[in-house]
């Protein structure tokens, strides 16, 4: 089992920021735990991998409007809002 | 016999509430007075509104002086843990991620409780999001064992376990992923149980590994943590995973009159502490001198459990936790000029080492080239685990072994060490791969901190389960047991 990785890479992946004393920890606790889950590579298992543990006629229920926590209620946990909506950085850039 | 309020169990508090010998306002003026005196030095609550507790507890006293009674918890406080949402009252998840967050609304095992007329009694400390076995990884304060102030609670729900053990609340909530809240029932010397997956709605419980995830109760005694249990497990359509009533109508009865219990290979061999292993044994040879049947199982996929949990929980946590963006609620950085900006500096702000390091491990194992390697293969190591599981429960009604291999390590001790804290639900992860109900039960002594035994059965035999712990608890002084504090 490839247990390489690129530490930068995940934490991009991750949307994390790590400085260069957590990449070296993070690294070296990663290798040792992958080292572990070498048992999951050797071992012989079944083609299935279906886990579904139960199973209910709600993943099929109608679509139909629900109550809602209302956008008073959602803005008022919300870091930033304006005007009853929640607002975030410039997401598109000024065209040029 | 008992005579402090502190050390009644629910059960005799119910009594006494409908004989009229007892208040809840008295009940909960007495844990008031306790939690006072205690939650400094055991750290188990991280808030309590007396204002909103007393009440509670005043309008419980009005419907019962009305002949309004709701149920047999109508007047007894349950404290919750701070992952389960509560209208108007911090869901932190002992995370800074969401230090500020007040919640909207009320879990389904929250409204459940209401409509039972119980006290909803102050948050409860746990790891951050549920991750750990020591309650170590709170970003608000560390929990203490009771029986040991020098030794963690276990966790995630160590603050369940610690309020209980130090009479500070006679029932509790609490969640299971991996052991959650069995490890810590072990540590602390009281019962707890994991539920069949889909017996009690998740909704309003913060998401951690969906398809791991239950909430369960918590108590001193069997019967209490029955009594909750019960009151919990109802229908609910907003879990799409959670059970309806056509499929609750179809439980399995209890019926078998001689028990028959399996025992796992090997199980109290390497690894497992000698008072470990010796209470476990005490516990098997007092089913045997009952007239159960002692059988040996063969679950030889058991070593593939603790790999196949930490592939399959890092993998769905990595998902769940992406919504920790800084938009909607929680936690946004300061310093961020950019939408992209704000996600990253906003998330590595708010959450703490270990959920960085499982957020990590489970972006790793969903990777483009290794997915196959360690999800794939984690997602058949867990249908094989609970194929032999299922075998084995045809032949015996329940599973024993010990809770944990070990008793609760010194603060600290395993800090730097995540395999060795990780290796600490050996025996409890199975049953949440494998979606079945399992229980932690007293059952004696390691020195002077207590050791559990652990009872797995087949989906929805809960009923059993209690009946076995009883039969055990009803023979032993273990039931109902606090330190002198």
């Amino acid at each position: 089992m490839a247990k390489g990785f690129d530490i930068d890479h995940l934490a991009k992946l991750a949307r994390l920021n790590l400085t260069a004393d957590e990449k070296v920890l993070y690294s070296n606790q990663l290798t040792q735990v992958l080292t572990y889950f070498e048992t999951l590579a050797k071992a012989d298992l079944p083609a299935s991998s279906d886990v579904a543990l139960v199973v209910t006629e709600k993943a099929l229920r109608s679509d139909e409007p629900g109550v809602s926590l209302g956008s008073d209620t959602v803005t008022k946990i919300a870091p930033a809002s304006h005007d009853g909506q929640i607002s975030v950085p410039r997401v598109v850039d000024d065209e040029s | 016999m008992a005579e402090e309020i502190y050390q009644l169990s629910a059960t005799e508090i119910s009594s006494r509430l409908a004989a009229g010998k007892l208040t809840s306002r008295a009940v909960v003026e007495a844990l008031i007075t306790r939690y006072h005196q205690l939650n400094k030095k055991i750290g188990a609550f991280t808030s309590l509104d007396e204002k909103d507790v007393l009440a509670q507890a005043d309008a419980s006293d009005a419907r019962r002086k009305a002949g309004k009674v709701l149920s047999r918890l109508d007047g007894i406080p349950v404290a919750i843990k701070e992952n389960i949402a509560v209208k108007g009252q911090p869901l932190t998840c002992s995370s800074k991620m969401l230090a500020n967050l007040v919640s909207p609304y009320d879990a389904h095992v929250v409204e459940a409780l209401k409509s039972a007329g119980a006290i909803i009694y102050g948050r409860l400390n746990m790891d951050e999001f549920a991750m750990g076995s020591s309650t170590e990884n709170s970003a608000i304060q560390k929990t203490f064992n009771p029986w040991d102030l020098a030794r963690i609670p276990g966790g995630s729900s160590g603050g369940s376990a610690a309020s209980l053990a130090s009479g500070l609340v006679p029932l509790a909530l609490g969640s299971d992923t991996g052991g959650s809240i069995r490890q810590p029932a072990s540590h602390c010397g009281i019962v707890g149980m994991k539920p069949t997956y889909g017996l009690v709605s998740r909704f309003g419980l913060v998401a951690f590994a969906s398809s791991l995830d239950q909430i369960g109760p918590m108590a001193r005694t069997v019967a209490d943590c029955e009594l909750l249990l019960k009151v919990l497990a109802t229908p609910d359509a907003r879990d799409m995973t959670c059970f309806d009533s056509t499929q609750r109508s179809q439980l399995p009865v209890a019926t078998e009159k001689s028990l028959r219990i399996g025992i796992p290979k090997g199980v109290l061999g390497k690894g497992v502490g000698a008072e470990v292993a010796a209470a476990t044994q005490a516990a098997i040879d007092f089913y045997k001198s009952k007239g159960a049947t002692i059988i040996e199982v063969d679950l030889p996929s058991s070593e593939l459990a603790v790999p196949t949990y930490y592939v399959v929980a890092t993998a769905e946590a990595s998902s769940n936790l992406a919504r920790y963006d800084g938009v909607r609620y929680g936690h946004r950085s300061s310093n961020a000029k950019t939408p992209i900006e704000m996600m990253t500096n906003s998330r590595s702000e708010g959450f703490g080492p270990e959920v960085k390091r499982r957020i990590l491990l489970g972006t790793f194992v969903l990777s483009a080239g290794y997915a196959d390697a360690y999800y794939v293969r984690a997602l058949r190591a867990r249908s094989k685990i609970r194929a032999e599981h299922l075998a084995a429960l045809e032949k015996v009604d329940m599973i024993l072994s010990p809770t944990v291999p070990t008793p609760a390590f010194k603060v600290g001790e395993k800090v730097s060490d995540p395999l060795q804290l990780y290796l600490e639900d050996i025996f409890t992860i199975p049953a949440n791969l494998a979606g079945l109900p399992a229980l932690s039960v007293p059952c004696g002594k390691s020195g002077h901190l207590p050791v559990g035994f652990h009872l797995v059965g087949a989906p929805l035999s809960e009923s059993k389960l209690f009946a076995a712990a009883q039969l055990f608890e009803s023979a032993h002084s273990f039931a109902n047991q606090q330190p002198t504090l």
